[in-house]
């Protein structure tokens, strides 16, 4: 008896939570006057370098645009959500943003793994997530037509940055012998398995491969067997925070200035460099942008953000300053804030960024240039932008 | 090939000997608390953060850094071990748990909120490579193991000869018996973790320059990593905390190389499964303690 009571109260219960839920997404949401804009992105944890830059951007966008008079009137108000880099974590950051704040736009996350949980919870409430820094080309195969139609995506993939790498050291560097030591997350994975894609065209081979896990610190072992390996480069792809210590350790087992590192985990930040100088030189890199790259949007850009915060901007916070501006101009085109109007508008936009004209494709992947540098001297070196277009699997 | 096996050998001892002194601190904590101290780490953390700040913000040498942090984390762990760790001595199990765990939480919440959550660029140390029998090894990871055995000869003399080494030796045997004879077991207690927290301050200070980066999370790694060393060690035993964390460190290593860097973590865990079938004490007996 006792069991059949608290099983017809647990299907009351889950009910009346699916009606509370069903009527908040009615009729909730209320008019403030705002254009409320989510952030997700990892605010604590291992890569919280990358929130505290994402923020800053998007701040410093949203306070240009609110002193030009905001958008259609309107102020936009960037709301801060913590995802610790974690997709469980992002999910319900997301969730929280949706349900209590109210937000119709957001901009998230740094981390691919984080971007593929948020996919189906934004779907679900028809909240417009603009993807602003995650490149695991499983987010636009999804977007689109692919299904999600709610995530836009203005950043590069990684399948243009593997085959963009790979060439570059192919034919420049005459490398086809390679050792793999990437992150070992949907990101660092899926940039290894397109670097594989392509390998053949270039007659080239990896050796040895290897995934280490955030926040791992002992990379020796690896580093010297990778030493005794043959190979000529090191495809990583990973973050920032650990790009100095295998920097260190590649000095330690004697490899520095002998094994450059090809891929992407931020070479070319100051503060990497300065770690292991030694060992950086000769890195290969493309990014979606750096700050020394040479257009007079970009350039205002970086002198801005200096003036506001005191240091250098790195790429997340480009991206962010860059997608905010993007969305700004979608619901003025738009001239609604309309979340429908606002998505069509994004999806016929030609926007005009400081690396080039931004359209999105059918996936609602952004079609933008790499740019492609190489540290020389302890500086990095422009080598070239490239874009490819991306071939989505039938 | 038997070169590799010998230098990645190498490696897992200079891994075992930051282990083994993290591990030791908190053994010794378990000896004489009956408590497992899930702070261990944020120890650890502490005293990293102490040299950090010392080197980044006072622009003082290594050598200074070294002290200050174990100092700033010796002082902290007087301030915790008064208002916590002395409750807890005859407490229920999971007192001692929940109370750690709290303090694990208070102290990295509060190093964020101090600090920031961003990794933090640890520059001091002594990097350079050298050459020592054909293999290379950075100056730094010779200075832990030379450290690693000093700390351990040390505090076998202080357990076997000094007056509060036996005081430990005997409230991790028998508080009762202790208490009977006029032993301050709170007293004791209170300096023996105090002994293990600056130790933990101690391993971070001179990992720091090899691992580079610094922030407020990077405790609960140790501690995870120390709970099956000292496990394996049997609890409390010191020698035998010393062995397993040798024995993890190499194993690590080894695994790291022939299995796969993403496999390392695993190891610790899959031998501490392992011991606790065949032998459910640990390798070693937690009734030779000390």
């Amino acid at each position: 008896m006792t069991i059949e009571l608290s099983r017809r109260g647990f299907c009351i219960g889950t009910a009346l939570i699916g009606l509370q839920s069903a009527s908040s997404i009615a009729f909730a949401r209320t008019e403030d006057g705002t254009v409320k804009l989510g952030l997700v992105a990892p605010m604590s944890g291992p890569n919280a370098r990358y929130g505290a830059f994402s923020l800053r951007g998007a701040e410093m966008a949203a306070k240009e645009i609110n002193a030009a008079g905001g958008v259609g009137g309107r102020k936009i108000n960037v709301m801060p959500a913590d995802s610790q880099g974690t997709p469980v974590e992002g999910v319900s950051a997301t969730r929280r943003l949706i349900d209590q704040n109210q937000v119709d736009y957001i901009i998230g996350d740094v981390s691919s793994s984080v971007t593929l949980a948020m996919q189906p919870v934004v779907e679900d409430a028809g909240v417009l997530l603009l993807n602003a820094a995650s490149s695991n080309p499983m987010i636009t195969y999804k977007a689109g037509v692919g299904g999600f139609k709610w995530t836009f995506r203005n950043y590069p993939t990684d399948e243009n940055r593997a085959l963009i790498v790979l060439q570059y050291a192919a034919e420049k560097k005459g490398f086809t012998k390679y050792a793999v030591l990437s992150v070992d997350t949907d990101y660092g994975r899926a940039a290894i398995a397109f670097t594989k894609k392509y390998l053949p065209r270039f007659n080239s081979q990896i050796l040895t491969e290897d995934y280490y896990k955030e926040g791992e610190v002992d990379f020796r072992s690896v580093l010297s067997k990778i030493r005794d390996s043959g190979a000529q480069a090191i495809i990583m792809y990973g973050n920032a925070d650990s790009t100095p210590i295998v920097g260190r350790q590649m000095i330690e087992v004697g490899i520095a200035g002998k094994i450059p590192l090809i891929g992407n985990a931020e070479f070319n930040t100051a503060s990497s460099i300065k770690a292991a100088p030694k060992a950086l030189e000769g890195a290969i890199e493309a990014a979606a942008w750096l700050p020394a790259y040479d257009s007079p949007k970009s350039k205002a850009f970086v002198e801005k953000f200096i003036a506001e915060y005191g240091e250098a901007p790195n790429n997340h916070a480009y991206v962010h300053w860059e997608t905010v501006h993007l969305l700004a101009k979608a619901i003025e085109q738009a001239q609604s804030i309309d979340r429908e109007k606002v998505r069509a508008a994004l999806s016929a936009i030609h926007y005009d960024s400081a690396v080039g004209e931004v359209t999105f494709d059918d996936h609602n992947q952004a079609r933008l240039p790499m740019i492609l540098l190489e540290i020389e001297h302890g500086k990095p070196a422009i080598k070239g932008a490239y874009s490819a277009e991306i071939d989505y699997p039938k | 090939m038997f070169y590799t096996v010998i230098e990645q050998v190498v490696n897992g001892i200079v891994s075992g000997s930051v282990y083994a002194i993290v591990a030791v601190g908190m053994t010794m904590i378990f000896g004489v608390l009956r408590a497992i101290n899930f702070a261990h780490g944020e120890y650890y953390m502490l005293g990293t953060f102490g040299a950090w700040f010392a080197i980044d913000y006072f622009d003082l040498p290594y050598p200074v850094a070294i002290v200050i942090g174990v100092v700033a984390t010796a002082l902290i762990a007087v301030v915790v071990g008064n208002l916590v760790m002395q409750r807890i001595v005859g407490a229920p199990a999971e007192a001692g748990v929940l109370a750690t765990l709290g303090v694990a939480l208070i102290l990295q919440n509060t190093v964020i909120l101090v600090f920031g959550g961003s990794y933090k660029f640890f520059s001091g140390g002594y990097i350079e490579p050298v050459t020592l029998f054909g293999f290379t090894l950075a100056e730094q990871r010779i200075l832990i193991i030379i450290v690693g055995l000093i700390v351990f000869v040390g505090l076998e003399l202080m357990v076997t000869y000094s007056r509060m080494g036996k005081a430990m030796r005997a409230v991790s045997q028998n508080i009762e018996c202790c208490a009977v004879v006029g032993i301050d077991v709170r007293h004791i207690a209170l300096w023996t973790f105090i002994l293990g927290a600056g130790l933990a301050g101690l391993s971070g200070v001179l990992t720091a320059p090899v691992n580079v980066s610094v922030y407020g999370g990077m405790g609960e790694l140790i501690t995870f990593k120390t709970l099956p060393i000292i496990i394996m060690g049997g609890l409390g035993n010191v020698r035998g905390t010393f062995v397993a964390a040798m024995i993890l460190g190499i194993a690590e290593s080894l695994v790291a190389t022939y299995v796969g860097l993403q496999f390392r973590d695993t190891v610790g865990f899959a031998t501490l499964m392992l011991v606790l079938m065949w032998r459910p004490h640990g390798l070693f007996s937690a009734q030779a303690r000390f």
